[in-house]
């Protein structure tokens, strides 16, 4: 009973504990030595500034002299684990570590498929057991969903650069359509190396339990190509520029998974001519409102 | 408690608990702190010895008594935690509290089924191959089918280990191998394990005759309730896994439903002694069985308890609104 009273007073006092990431340990001397979390390594190198999780550590936070990622649980616990305790030391969180898996898992992919295997696999080579799989869904759709997020951001990079060169007068800004066209063919040129496999992912994500991750995915995306295009407007064209960029992304994705030509010539040609076809319906579009006089601006 | 719903015999052990609990204290305080009994309080070496006798009693009858207790259901709940599982070829499994061997059995038969699924899988993969390619690929299926995955099954009673290793025996999981390995230390290496993939070993969980990060997954199935430390053995479980390894535990929790926590409490009080007496003799042992239950932590604090143990991304899932319970951890 005294056993019981003092394990439930540790167990509250480390929660406590938790949120004070900096002082760790130097209060509890356990008797059987600390042990440093197996997996977590030090992110003392991470640039990544992970948002302040709940409002228990918030207290603590302006106490901190470096920003660290503050998952929950992201260091094991109280007594009987617990780091060397010689200085504070950043470790990465458990997402970071679920990333880290992911992203290794992404090469056993053309082997073995989207699947739990692929999974363990890159944990294996990780050093972790093959069980760390058990942490994601059994049927691979979170390794999906991180190479797409992953491929995106990956764009965003890509098109942040190119405006930089816009901008500081290096190259020459490009006309929509052409824009449009390099954009979705850099995007679709990530999922080459895995094309094999990809309509085994494209269908997984159409699951109904990932339809709704892997749609603000492909909006955000669709999203962020038209911001770096130059797109400011504010009223309906809004949603149907994204609307027609969307169909074109994905007609030709899957154009793309049955096509042979070599480096897929096939495919880009479809593209330029699905966009072609765009901007000659959206001029279409003006002309009729024009005759009509329906459009507002003369 | 369920005082509205245990009238008689669980009244009647209580009363006699509260007399046990004056005896218990007057001679025990120097056989370690109060704990309890099912719902009487005795000190801590003499619940170990009065669960060893339980478990000794109801060796010979305890699948029996499992399928008639709860219908047959508990093949379910061990099914679903083997899949949950998902383990895949060259696992090493340890089933702790695993007597009879029933996850044992079922993650052989698991991870030989996703063995075969693979060389079929590779044979499909491979056009043009010769028929010494084809032939060898099935002399690979017959030499190594389990992948080298291994099974040890530990247990601290050796009379639920010799009803497991018959049973063994008599469903064909053949090449038994019995170790002995009681202190800490003395320790069992994989190279003791045989083809059969399973291997019995005699240990106590708050003290596994086992090296350190050794195996992929721990499992405890309806044993942890009977540990007397619990908190002693989350740690050693920390201790055995690799890292990454994951532990798992199947074990009887709280159910939220009134209507259905209810009907539970008259079934377990009112039902399971008396099966227990006519089909196994033994009332008292099932009494004890369900008033374990009750005094068993629910699943937010049992989650507590593992997280406290170092493991994390630990998580529960209820089977059956709460009846049992599957918790989950990682030695990240």
């Amino acid at each position: 009973m005294a056993a019981a009273a003092a394990g439930s007073l540790r167990r509250a006092g480390w929660r406590l504990w938790r949120g004070r990431a900096g002082l760790r340990c130097q209060l509890y001397a356990p008797q059987q030595g600390f042990r440093a979390s197996a997996a977590l390594r030090r992110a003392s190198e991470e640039q990544r500034k992970e948002p302040p999780s709940p409002s228990s550590q918030q207290q603590f936070d302006p106490q901190q002299a470096d920003p660290r990622p503050e998952q929950e649980a992201w260091s094991p616990g109280p007594s009987y684990t617990g780091q060397d305790g010689q200085e504070s030391q950043d470790y990465e969180s458990e997402e970071q570590l679920q990333h880290r898996i992911l992203t290794a898992a992404l090469e056993f992919v053309p082997e073995h498929g989207w699947t739990a295997e692929a999974i363990a696999e890159g944990a294996k080579t990780l050093g972790l057991s093959a069980a760390a799989a058990g942490m994601f869904h059994s049927d691979g759709s979170e390794l999906i969903l991180h190479f797409v997020s992953q491929c995106n951001s990956k764009l965003s990079d890509l098109l942040e650069e190119e405006q930089k060169l816009v901008q500081l007068g290096e190259a020459e800004k490009k006309p929509t359509n052409q824009f449009l066209r390099d954009a979705v063919e850099a995007r679709l040129r990530m999922v080459i190396p895995y094309i094999e496999k990809w309509p085994q992912a494209v269908s997984i994500l159409l699951l109904p339990h990932n339809i709704p991750s892997s749609l603000n995915l492909l909006t955000s995306m669709i999203d962020d190509i038209w911001h770096y295009a130059g797109d400011q407007s504010t009223d309906f064209n809004w949603y149907t520029r994204r609307a027609v960029l969307t169909g074109i992304y994905n007609t030709t994705e899957l154009v793309m998974m049955q096509d042979t030509s070599p480096d897929f010539e096939d495919t880009w040609r479809f593209l330029e001519n699905r966009v072609a076809d765009a901007m000659n319906m959206s001029s279409a579009a003006q002309q009729i409102t024009n005759l009509t006089g329906l459009n507002q601006r003369r | 408690m369920a005082a509205g719903l245990c009238p008689g015999r669980a009244l009647l052990s209580r009363r006699g608990g509260a007399l046990w609990a004056l005896l218990g204290t007057a001679r025990g305080r120097a056989a370690g702190p109060e704990t309890h009994f099912g719902f009487q309080n005795v000190s801590e070496a003499e619940r170990r010895e009065k669960i060893y006798q339980v478990f000794e009693n109801v060796a010979e009858k305890y699948d029996v008594m499992n399928d008639s207790m709860s219908l047959g259901i508990h093949r379910v709940w061990k099914d679903i935690l083997v899949h949950k599982m998902n383990p895949s070829p060259g696992t090493l499994l340890v089933d702790v509290a695993g007597g009879t061997g029933d996850i044992a059995f079922r993650f052989l038969n698991y991870v030989r089924s996703v063995r075969e699924r693979q060389l079929q899988q590779k044979l499909r993969h491979h056009q043009n191959l010769s028929w010494q390619e084809i032939s060898k690929s099935y002399q690979e299926e017959k030499s190594n089918p389990l992948g080298d995955s291994q099974v040890v099954v530990c247990d601290i009673n050796k009379e639920m280990l010799k009803a497991g290793k018959k049973r063994a025996q008599h469903l064909g999981y053949s090449e038994v191998v019995a170790v002995h390995a009681e202190k800490k230390h003395e320790c069992f290496t994989i190279a003791d394990a045989n083809r059969s993939g399973l291997s019995w070993v005699l240990g106590n969980a708050e003290e596994l005759p086992f090296d350190d990060d050794k195996f992929d997954v721990y499992t405890i199935a309806f044993g942890i309730r009977n540990v007397t430390r619990i908190d002693l053995a989350l740690q050693e479980a920390y201790r055995v896994l690799k890292p990454g390894g994951r532990f798992l535990c199947l074990e009887f929790s709280h159910v939220s439903n009134p209507l259905l926590s209810r009907l539970y409490d008259l079934y377990s009080f009112q039902v399971i002694p008396v099966l227990g007496e006519v089909i196994a003799g033994d009332w008292k042992s099932y009494q004890y069985l369900v008033e374990s239950i009750r005094r068993f932590p629910p699943q937010e604090e049992l989650k507590a308890m593992i997280e406290d143990a170092g493991f994390l991304k630990v998580d529960y899932q209820n089977l059956n609104s709460g009846i049992v319970a599957i918790h989950s951890g990682f030695k990240l």
